[in-house]
């Protein structure tokens, strides 16, 4: 099979440029519309029910307003492109009251509770989830960095966190655009996210280490452009493998599943463009800075 | 040992490994643990009011309420700490939700009731219940006492302290000693006046389950009583936390309550198998089209992969360290790429040495170290994202982590086991004779 080859340095920066214009939207997304926090963090209650064929959304919310939870949020649920029942959403998050509601809404509409299911959470637990998330997060970007420092360089490090930034920030962005509910599987995907993200960076730069042991005649920039086409296929079969089931489960799961598939299918988007467009461009951008790539440069370089 | 040889010897291992995996998760359905999510029922966090309660109150409060979810009758209910202030309570399956809340919210209630009242049917089922503990110590008390049905004579909240100590009288076995407050002693001297001609008994109950019922054998007016009855240490330790912890040391408020329908949670399960089925089956047919006769070694990997992937998760099942939930599937459908990639590694690393002109043989060797190489490199960095959440995240994102970190390590097992081998394998008997089948073109010839 004949590989293509792809000139991702000569056109770095058009690549800078388009993620330039994407995280900024991104970034504006984020500051203008900010993220809508479930009620894990926050606190309350998320109630689902079954499909029923006489139930409208209309009637459910006719049911939460009779049972005491004006202030519900009703939304269809989907799965699989066919309607799945409902979501509710509400700020009460005294369990009592709370389970009271959701009994009476269940009896109202006629539906039995095995086929349904709802959380109550207090606001205070909301505090201890996020800063046991905060904590995991610190954690693992501090270990994932020290890691890579020791094992490769620090300017590889870097390199891989700004993409990694440029990744988490696309993602969290989306989902300010589209204004969808962060939950704690959002901040465990996001996590996974940056572990792949990263995954992704290190076959590259893993390939422009090897190559660059035994450089010569050839600018660093154009060997980094090799070592990418190098891996390419390696690189687009990957991504193909990791986001077709992510696609699927964001079709075929359920609540929970969706939940996670959606942060993880905008973040491996992201994450495979970066690792190729922009994290390896800049860390031959900045490798070309050291003196003996400098001279290499001014001999060979095809790639301006 | 050659690395001919190794070949053989690592596929001989991944082969026990497999029979065992298979032994261990058939039939899936029952090997593997089912999680709350999943399985439908309660699922109650519970945390302190008290913003920094002792270490001391937050084990009474778990003993109270592990003799609450006792009397409940739950099968598989468990009770467990969860961070410095809360206690997770789980009571799968469970029918009656509503009655369960109830009971495991209650502030908690120790009584010295009489012994006559208690109606007669629930003496049998009470003393049935002793001598089988004898026998067997995991027996389950007998369901809770109604409210109303039997005769308080005191409230818990009098006895001051409780402490078990070696009993004088038979050597080996332990006895209880409690006191009362002011008020306490005055009752209780009536009270084993009136009692112990008779040797009349006083039951002590907690949270409607009697928890032993002595009979009173003498007058007791200093408020001093030893409760003895040839405890072990363990029986006479546990009944003097109770007496002396009868009400919960710290109010305790649900945080997060999570009722589910069994039916729903199936249903969940349905949509995630499908959900990873169909992945699985459009990436092998994928690697099939792209990678021809390597494509078909990556199912051999991925089915091995699969198989001691669940024989891991049924093993944990059985030690009651997994259970599946919604976030778990998530995980192991995550780690399903992350398997297909490996082989992806390995595959372009070897065509490329190939197409540079080394033999298949060669190629196969070198080309899958370097790929294994990059693999566990990259493992790693997510693998220390999983850890990081398997330590420090509460709640269900847990689960996401632990399949994800089982994931990561069974997919090196293999790569390293059965993927770089086989292919060895395969380079020197198979490739050369059929290079376009294995999509290899050019390269050298062996000598």
């Amino acid at each position: 099979m004949r590989r293509p080859y792809i000139d991702f340095m000569g056109n770095r920066k058009w690549l800078f440029i388009i993620s330039g214009v994407v995280a900024s939207i991104a970034i504006v997304a984020l500051l203008m519309r900010g993220l809508t926090f479930g009620i894990e963090f926050k606190g309350g209650t998320l109630i689902k029910l079954p499909q029923r064929e006489n139930v409208t959304t209309q009637k459910v919310q006719a049911a939460l307003a009779k049972a005491g939870m004006r202030d519900a949020i009703v939304q269809p649920a989907l799965t699989a492109g066919r309607p799945d029942g409902w979501l509710v959403r509400s700020s009460i998050s005294d369990t009592d009251r709370a389970n009271e509601a959701f009994r009476e809404v269940a009896s109202e509409l006629d539906i039995p509770l095995r086929e349904a299911r709802s959380s109550v959470i207090a606001p205070s637990y909301g505090a201890t989830i996020t800063n046991a998330l905060m904590y995991a997060l610190l954690a693992s970007i501090a270990l994932i960095l020290l890691y890579i420092s020791v094992r490769f360089e620090y300017k590889m490090s870097f390199s891989a966190v700004a993409a990694l930034v440029h990744d988490a920030v696309i993602t969290l962005g989306v989902y300010a655009l589209v204004g969808r509910e962060v939950t704690p599987n959002t901040v465990a995907a996001l996590l996974t996210i940056i572990g792949y993200s990263l995954y992704d960076t290190i076959v590259v730069f893993h390939r422009i280490r090897e190559n660059s042991s035994h450089l010569a005649k050839k600018s660093f920039m154009d060997m980094a452009n090799d070592s990418i086409n190098q891996v390419f296929m390696r690189w687009l079969n990957t991504a193909i493998t990791q986001i077709v089931p992510v696609v699927v489960l964001l079709s075929f799961g359920g609540e929970t599943l969706k939940d996670f598939a959606f942060a993880l299918l905008i973040g491996l988007l992201a994450g495979a463009y970066s690792s190729v467009a922009f994290a390896s461009p800049l860390y031959a951008i900045w490798k070309e800075t050291e003196p003996r790539y400098r001279a290499l440069k001014q001999r060979y370089a095809k790639a301006s | 040992m050659d690395s001919k040889q190794w070949n053989y010897v690592s596929l001989a291992v991944i082969l026990v490994l497999v029979v065992v995996s298979v032994v261990l998760f058939w039939p899936p359905a029952r090997q593997i643990r089912q999680g709350l999510d999943i399985r439908g029922g309660l699922s109650v966090i519970l945390t302190a009011e008290k913003a920094n309660p002792t270490a001391a109150d937050m084990d009474r409060s778990l003993l109270i309420m592990q003799n609450r979810v006792d009397g409940l009758g739950v099968s598989e209910a468990t009770v467990q700490r969860e961070g410095s202030n809360s206690i997770l309570v789980q009571l799968p399956g469970v029918k009656d939700a509503q009655s369960a809340l109830e009971a495991i919210g209650n502030t908690g209630q120790l009584e010295f009731v009489d012994w006559n009242s208690i109606p007669a049917t629930e003496q049998v089922k009470w003393e049935t219940y002793m001598e089988n503990k004898r026998k067997d110590p995991d027996t389950k008390p007998p369901a809770t006492l109604k409210k109303g049905t039997y005769e308080v004579l005191l409230t818990g909240d009098v006895v001051t302290a409780a402490s078990p100590g070696a009993s004088q009288d038979s050597p080996g076995s332990y006895e209880v000693n409690m006191t009362f407050n002011a008020e306490g002693t005055a009752k209780w001297k009536d009270i084993t006046s009136a009692y112990f001609p008779t040797r009349r008994r006083v039951a002590i109950v907690l949270d409607g389950v009697v928890e032993s019922a002595p009979a009173i054998n003498s007058a007791i007016p200093s408020g001093e009583s030893q409760i003895t009855g040839s405890f072990s240490a363990d029986e006479a330790k546990r009944l003097a936390l109770v007496l002396e912890t009868g009400a919960l040391p710290v109010t305790l408020r649900p945080s997060d309550t999570q009722e589910v329908g069994p039916t729903l949670g199936q249903a969940s399960l349905y949509q995630g198998l499908i959900a990873a089925l169909a992945g699985i089956a459009i990436v092998a047919v994928y690697l099939a089209v792209y990678y021809r006769g390597l494509g078909v070694l990556s199912w051999l990997a991925l089915g091995l992969f699969a198989a001691i992937y669940l024989g891991i998760l049924a093993g944990l099942s059985r030690a009651g360290w997994f259970a599946l939930s919604l976030p778990g599937i998530a995980g192991i459908v995550l780690s399903i790429g992350m398997a297909a990639d490996t082989s992806i590694l390995i595959f372009e690393r070897f065509r490329e040495e190939v197409e540079m002109g080394k033999t298949p043989r060669t190629a196969a060797k070198t080309g899958s170290k370097h790929a294994l190489l990059t693999s566990i490199d990259a493992d790693i960095v997510t693998f220390v994202s999983a850890v990081a959440l398997v330590f420090l995240a509460i709640g269900p994102v847990k689960g996401f982590a632990v399949t994800l970190l089982l994931g990561l390590a069974t997919d090196l097992t293999v790569g390293i086991l059965f993927t770089r081998p086989m292919l060895m394998i395969l380079a020197e008997s198979w490739v050369p004779k059929m290079p376009a089948l294995f999509g290899v073109t050019g390269g050298g010839r062996d000598a």
